[in-house]
């Protein structure tokens, strides 16, 4: 537009007025706020003399120079305005365009949960595979002689009666007998042994639902088991506690012991309750309480130091011999225990009622 | 079964400073588990879980006899003080006037092993001294009086039940007890007043007349029972077949102490210790007079077998030698007989009688093992070959592989109960009569065993919607079992391991959510046929066309399901996908010509399948390398097709005749009209 103006014929000082503006307008301000407002808006200053030359415009070109005029005004105090901010603001300013709050809560992406039976299943498969064990799965619906008669029960064993075992309305089978609900996971040593033709090596792990007549907070009538086999030649209970052990560090973490003590199990002789290291107190049964009066007190998380686990032992020999394998040749060891109860024992997963694993609660699954 | 056991009771049969901290930790090690040490009337009580297998141990004497040879072991000073009890027959009438007839004792069933009684009279009923009844509520008893607590203080201290009649009662009942069993439908009133009526089966006492007046071994009757004018008693132990004792306490829900030790075989030899020691007593405390000689009918003695043990397989099961003194001195430290045979190479052990429990070697190496301590043993892992014959058809990785994926992609995965209610079986999409049905459920809601997971899922998935807004959606699986039944008594159900999921997403997006399931598995050749009778079902298969192979089986999967107006469900039988998953793509090299893509739309009459569309738009021409939906509004569907030529790339005048060929196709087979101009 001011190529414009050098046809308008302007006097020489305002002439000059003009392309000083012309040229201020076309580079930012330098210098003092105030010196600049002087030199375009003041009394004399360049802006107030061009202004004043509109009565000697021609009419024809005097909406041209108002248009120019206004324009320049326009972009001289924008510039004005950026020198009248501080140091400070300019930083300020500069920090805003670039700025993020990262306290901002997050958009999180729609992921679902494995249930933490799952979990423990996978875990504890993968602890195991490690050492060589195979995976295996068997019925769960199965005859009286897996569950039961080739695992050496006494026909009159409380865990066969009716009051602990679910028992199926179906025909029996000559040779195997009643249909149960597998009440452990142990149905699958003889079945182990039967599908190894009852030669050893073995070292099997079965993992599956169990079910037993019995619902409470610690109790529900289905629940999961898992169970390792181990028979070979010169097995002995040392190879129990070194399995246990191993376990124990993997699962639970390292420095977790394993303990045997004496129990009882009719498939199994000697037998065993096992028992791990309490993560709390260290296996001590004792925690810091700098309010208690010698700065310890009891754990209030486990029985004087350890967590009982589940079952274990040497496979006995009528085992054995029900699986066709021959005991004054092999020996073995098993073990079963809660897939709830082992993955409860975790830090930090007290979980008090095992109903909540089947509730469909899902605040309490989508933890997990 | 767990016992409370107060320190200073268990210190008249056990003689041992050991503190009751130092005896819980090391007892536990070797022998039954003490769980805790309760403050109670200023006395440490043990809380003692004891194995159904050791009933010898159910009482303040068995657990001073583990106790003396454990802490022994660990080297304290600990011995098991000697029951100084006179002999049964040193209990006599003092003299003939003092003698009343013992009631007649019948026996019509084998499954009574001894009973043993006696008559005391002019009983002065006194309070339960102090001791006693302390001992009694450390221990959760109720106190009565003395006549009656000391029954229940003797089967504590001793391990064995015994009762007190009232003699005057049996007398006038007809002065005779009939052991036999009972024929169902007879009726009898416990001592508390509970009324019950008989099975049949059950072992009972009866006079002439067919009256129960007695539940032996599990509770006493009213009839006979002691009141507060009892003066005369008869005093009573008997030794039943533990599992008839089991089978009527739990039928009537009788649970008692008695019942408890009765069924896990208590030792019948024990009964002439708690007979003089109950004598004893009720002289003691209620100036009872004996007034009749001691009835004894022993008829099943227990007579240990000998078990014949080697030092080798001892050896064997510790996985180190111990010297054969050690061995013997421990087994005799748990009253066993022991010899050592004349090769010095195996030993022949006679347990005692109430260690019933010790019948093979393994037993034998058992009571060694723990009393030597299993903490003394070395830890180590097997250096056995690892087995390598692994059984066919599982495949727990892929499991894990599907399992993650969907709770990646947003699936929860839940855990439902395998038993179900009449109800949902019924929704299954079976008849009832092909469901497997529990014999003895302990709730109606877990009756049947279920032949399909999805309304378990839906059940579930509705009620875990039920506090959200509504439109909310949810898609939860699980990988369970289906039971169908079997054919024949000499087949199992055959057990189906079913991945089930269950959405109320539109049909677009749980098919979409099944189309990425077989991708993860490196299928592409979904196919889903929906079933001609019913309009809610479709079944889910693989084709076999793979683009790489054009050979592979069609396999039938699962199906796929509409539940009402809002839920979807997919059902997929696991060992299916085990065949049909596979672990990684067959490569396809990029094409060498670029691809000319392009979108049309139509509208499509109403009820016109879109896979119709699809197939027809792909089959159209050679060039067309891919068909997709893009989007649907109101009637129209925009479809983008994909122009590819092997060996060179196309232009759009080559593509408009092939175009108007294509549209044409569809116009005339399937009725569709194109949107717009070509």
């Amino acid at each position: 537009m001011s190529d414009l103006l050098t046809q308008i014929s302007l006097s020489a000082a305002v002439k000059a007025a003009v392309d000083q503006l012309t040229l201020a307008n076309s580079k930012p301000l330098t210098g003092e706020l105030e010196a600049n407002r002087i030199k375009f808006f003041g009394k004399k200053g360049w802006f107030t003399t061009a202004a004043g030359a509109m009565a000697q415009i021609a009419p024809a070109e005097r909406k041209i120079y108002g248009q120019w005029l206004n324009q320049v005004k326009t972009e001289l105090e924008t510039k004005l305005a950026v020198l009248a901010k501080t140091a400070a603001e300019i930083a300020s300013a500069k920090a805003e365009e670039g700025w993020i709050d990262w306290t901002l809560p997050g958009l999180q992406s729609a992921v679902g949960h494995l249930h933490p039976v799952s979990h423990a299943i996978e875990q504890v498969t993968r602890i195991f595979e490690k050492i060589g064990f195979t995976r295996v799965r068997y019925p769960e619906v199965d005859w009286d002689w897996y569950a039961f008669e080739s695992l050496n029960m006494p026909k009159n064993h409380p865990a066969r009666d009716e009051w602990e075992t679910f028992f199926v309305e179906t025909p029996v089978s000559s040779k195997k007998g009643k249909v149960v609900l597998t009440p452990h996971t142990s149905n699958a040593q003889v079945r182990e042994m039967e599908r190894l033709k009852g030669r050893p090596s073995i070292r099997m792990i079965n993992i599956a639902r169990c079910y037993r007549r019995q619902q409470d907070a610690t109790h529900t009538q289905m629940f999961h088991q898992f169970e390792g086999l181990v028979v070979d030649k010169g097995i002995t209970i040392q190879h129990l506690k070194g399995t246990l052990d191993y376990f124990a560090e993997q699962f639970y973490g390292p420095g977790t012991k394993s303990r045997i003590r004496p129990f009882h199990f009719q498939f199994t002789e000697p037998s065993f309750e096992v028992d791990f290291s309490c993560h709390i107190c260290g296996g001590t049964g004792q925690v810091k309480d700098t309010e208690a009066e010698n700065g310890q007190r009891k754990c209030r998380f486990c029985k004087s130091g350890w967590h009982e686990v589940g079952g274990a032992g040497m496979v006995h020999p009528n085992v054995l011999k029900a699986g066709g394998i021959d005991p004054e040749v092999y020996t073995g060891f098993a073990f079963g225990w809660g897939v709830e109860r082992t993955y409860t024992l975790k830090p930090g997963l007290q979980i008090d009622d095992i109903r909540l694993f089947y509730s469909g609660e899902l605040a309490f699954l989508r933890q997990f | 079964m767990n016992i409370l056991i107060p320190h200073t009771w268990l210190l008249e049969h056990l003689e041992t400073n050991v503190t009751p901290t130092e005896l819980q930790k090391l007892v536990s090690l070797c022998g039954p588990s003490v769980e805790r040490i309760y403050d109670r009337a200023g006395d440490s009580v043990y809380d003692i879980e004891i194995t159904t297998n050791r009933v010898d141990s159910m009482s303040v004497r068995g657990i001073a006899r583990e106790a003396a040879v454990i802490l022994h072991q660990f080297g304290h000073s600990a011995k098991l003080k000697p029951l100084k009890l006179p002999a049964l027959a040193s209990f006599k009438p003092a003299s003939i006037e003092d003698e009343l007839p013992l009631p007649k004792v019948t026996l019509k069933t084998p499954a009574c092993h001894r009973v043993l009684g006696v008559v005391l009279k002019d009983l002065q009923r006194q309070p339960t001294p102090k001791l006693m009844a302390t001992r009694l509520q450390q221990t959760d008893q109720n106190i009565h009086d003395a006549a009656i607590d000391i029954t229940n203080y003797i089967t504590r201290e001793l391990g064995h039940p015994c009762h007190a009649f009232d003699y005057d009662k049996i007398m006038s009942l007809g002065g005779e007890i009939i052991i036999t069993e009972a024929k169902p439908g007879q009726k009898f009133i416990t001592l508390d007043g509970a009324g019950f009526t008989t099975v049949g089966g059950e072992i009972v006492f009866q006079n002439p007349a067919g009256e129960i007046i007695d539940l032996p071994a599990i509770k006493g009757t009213l009839n006979t029972s002691i009141s507060a004018t009892t003066k005369n008693i008869l005093f009573w132990i008997e030794s039943l077949d533990a599992k008839k004792v089991r089978v009527a306490s739990m039928t009537h829900a009788i649970r008692t102490v008695a019942a408890e030790l009765e069924e896990k075989q208590a030792d019948p030899h024990l009964a002439e210790l708690v007979l003089a020691r109950g004598i004893e007593l009720f002289q003691e405390f209620c100036q009872a007079k004996i007034g009749s000689q001691v009835y004894d009918a022993f008829i099943l003695p227990r007579s240990p077998k000998p078990i014949k043990i080697s030092l080798k397989t001892i050896e064997t099961y510790l996985g180190l030698t111990l010297p054969i003194t050690k061995i013997t001195q421990i087994l005799t430290q748990l009253e066993c007989r022991v010899e050592v045979n004349p090769n010095q190479h195996s030993l022949t052990v006679t347990p005692p009688t109430f260690r019933h429990d010790l019948e093979i070697p393994a037993d034998i190496v058992e009571e060694i093992a723990r009393i030597y301590g299993y903490q003394n043993l070395p830890s180590t892992l097997m250096a056995t070959a690892i087995p390598v014959d692994r059984p066919r058809g599982l495949n727990f990785d892929l499991e894990f592989q599907l399992q993650h994926g969907l709770a990646n992609r947003g699936w929860q995965e839940l855990y439902t109960y395998s038993l179900v209610s009449e109800a949902l079986a019924q929704k299954s999409g079976w008849p009832l009569s092909k469901h497997l049905k529990i014999a003895n459920p302990l709730t109606d809601d877990k009756v049947y065993l279920r032949r399909s997971l999805l309304p378990s899922l839906q059940t579930t998935a509705e009620e875990m919607l039920a506090g959200f807004p509504a439109g909310q959606t949810l898609k939860v699986f699980e990988l369970a079992n289906l039971y169908p039944p079997s054919n024949t008594a000499e087949e199992l159900p055959a057990e189906s391991l079913q991945l089930a999921l269950v959405s109320n997403q539109s049909y677009r997006e749980v098919r979409g959510e099944l189309e990425t399931l077989f991708g993860q598995i490196y299928r592409s050749d979904l196919s889903i046929k929906p079933n001609a009778k019913n309009p809610d079902l479709a079944e889910i298969t693989l084709s076999g066309q793979l683009a790489h192979n054009q050979n592979q089986p069609a396999q039938k999967l699962g199906s796929l399901h509409r539940l009402g107006q809002n839920w979807w469900g997919i059902s997929l039988t696991m060992s299916e996908l085990v065949t049909a998953a596979q672990t990684h793509p067959v490569y396809q090299p990029a094409p060498k010509t670029a691809a000319l893509i392009e979108d049309l739309t139509f509208t499509i009459p109403p009820l016109t399948p879109i896979g119709s569309i699809l197939t027809t738009l792909k089959a159209a021409h050679a060039w067309i390398s891919s068909v997709t939906l893009k989007n649907q509004f109101q009637a129209n569907s925009t479809f983008t097709l994909t122009y590819r030529h092997p060996d060179r790339t196309l232009t759009n005048e080559e593509i408009a005749p092939v175009r108007r060929q294509i549209v044409a196709l569809v116009v005339k087979k399937l009725a569709l009209k194109l949107v717009g101009q070509i």
